[in-house]
């Protein structure tokens, strides 16, 4: 922030381009005469804070009288997912490759994390087989609830190629519940996308 | 050491236990030889015959009886060898080669998981592609393979 921060007492100059309609807020409109990039972040940053403040002490109001934090509550646990970075088999690849910098999977406030104790969504994705099913499942019950759980490509989904395979689990829905299932082999990372917003979808309507 | 040097050195050495010598191309061949010697073969064949490596260790179910086969290296001939032996279905145990090669740890242990050969002497005769507790060994061939509609699923979490 610069120096010459505003005081707080008087109203900041607003400058208003001419196609905004009156009594918006400001667009960041860089370069104009007498509105610097920095007073504009301040001035949205300080129109930000009380507005937050009203909503939350009105939430909180609605939540003595009850029921109004839990949707709140599913709004904000399901736009941000956590998956936990769990590379199985080449489905993992198609995995990574969402979480890179062409897919970006961040996008959608989606997060992989190295622990299962700070997730909430175990992505299985790759072949899950007999040895490594127990594996599987202690990650699962580490996992904090409320949690859930896709089945990535089609080994996950029921054994894929391996199906009859003596190693092979066909299926995890056999070890853990799971809530969305995503056909291919594997699928493209878009396919991935598409399943973990269908599984927001899913979260929405349970109003878990 | 040639072919014929190395089996004749072989039968001087373990009489009546060669029970045959066949030919590979580019190798010293593949020597059959009686279970009940492999110990001593092992040790002869590394420190008399130079076989300093040991490739790998396989075995096969062939219904009546399962055979094991080895794949030695020679740095000073530059020759594989292949040995083979016969045990019976009933009772397939052999003498573990981890004392002479310690790289036959992980093959005996694959061909213990998949093809139920017992290697007397491993220092640690576990499972290795399967879980601890399961109850076949499924490259036999009166393994049946199941429908995965059929599996009845218990797993231990711990
Ligand atoms: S579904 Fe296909 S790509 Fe995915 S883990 Fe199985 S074999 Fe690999």
């Amino acid at each position: 922030m610069s120096g010459q921060a505003p005081e707080t007492s008087k109203p900041l100059p607003r400058t208003t381009p001419d196609s905004t309609p009156a009594g918006d807020l400001p667009l960041a409109v860089v370069g104009q005469p007498g509105v610097p990039f920095v007073e504009i972040e301040t001035l949205r940053a300080r129109e930000f804070i009380p507005a937050a403040k009203e909503a939350l002490s009105s939430l909180l109001k609605e939540q003595a009288q009850g029921k109004l934090i839990r949707p709140v509550f599913n709004w904000a646990g399901r736009n941000s997912l956590f998956p936990l970075h769990w590379g199985l088999a080449c489905c993992a690849i198609e995995f990574a490759a969402a979480f890179g910098a062409r897919w970006d999977a961040e996008r959608f406030g989606v997060v992989p994390r190295s622990s299962p104790r700070q997730c909430d969504l175990l992505i299985v994705n790759g072949t899950v087989t007999w040895k490594v099913a127990h594996k599987l499942i202690a990650l699962y019950e580490q996992m904090p609830e409320p949690k859930w759980a896709i089945a990535m490509g089609n080994c996950a989904t029921g054994g894929g190629p391996f199906r009859t395979a003596y190693s092979v689990v066909p299926g995890v829905d056999k070890l853990i519940p799971v809530d969305v299932y995503i056909a291919g082999c594997p699928p493209r990372p878009e396919n991935m996308l598409d399943g973990i917003l269908r599984l927001e979808q899913l979260i929405k309507e349970r109003g878990e | 050491m040639d072919q014929e040097q190395l089996s004749a050195g072989l039968s001087a050495r373990f009489p009546g236990k060669i029970l045959g010598v066949d030919t590979f191309p580019g190798t010293n061949g593949r020597v059959r030889f009686d279970a009940t010697v492999a110990s001593d073969l092992f040790r002869s064949l590394r420190d008399d015959f130079h076989f300093t490596h040991l490739t790998m260790v396989g075995a096969t179910d062939w219904i009546d009886h399962r055979e094991v086969f080895y794949v030695l290296w020679s740095d000073a001939d530059r020759r594989y060898l292949i040995l083979s032996t016969d045990l019976p279905a009933e009772s397939p145990v052999i003498a573990s080669a981890v004392p002479i090669w310690p790289s036959a740890n992980a093959h005996e242990r694959e061909a213990w998981d998949l093809v139920g050969v017992k290697f007397e002497g491993h220092p640690d005769l576990r499972r290795i592609f399967m879980p601890e507790g399961y109850a076949y060994h499924p490259l036999l061939r009166s393994f049946k393979i199941h429908e995965p509609e059929d599996l009845e699923v218990k797993v231990r979490s711990d």
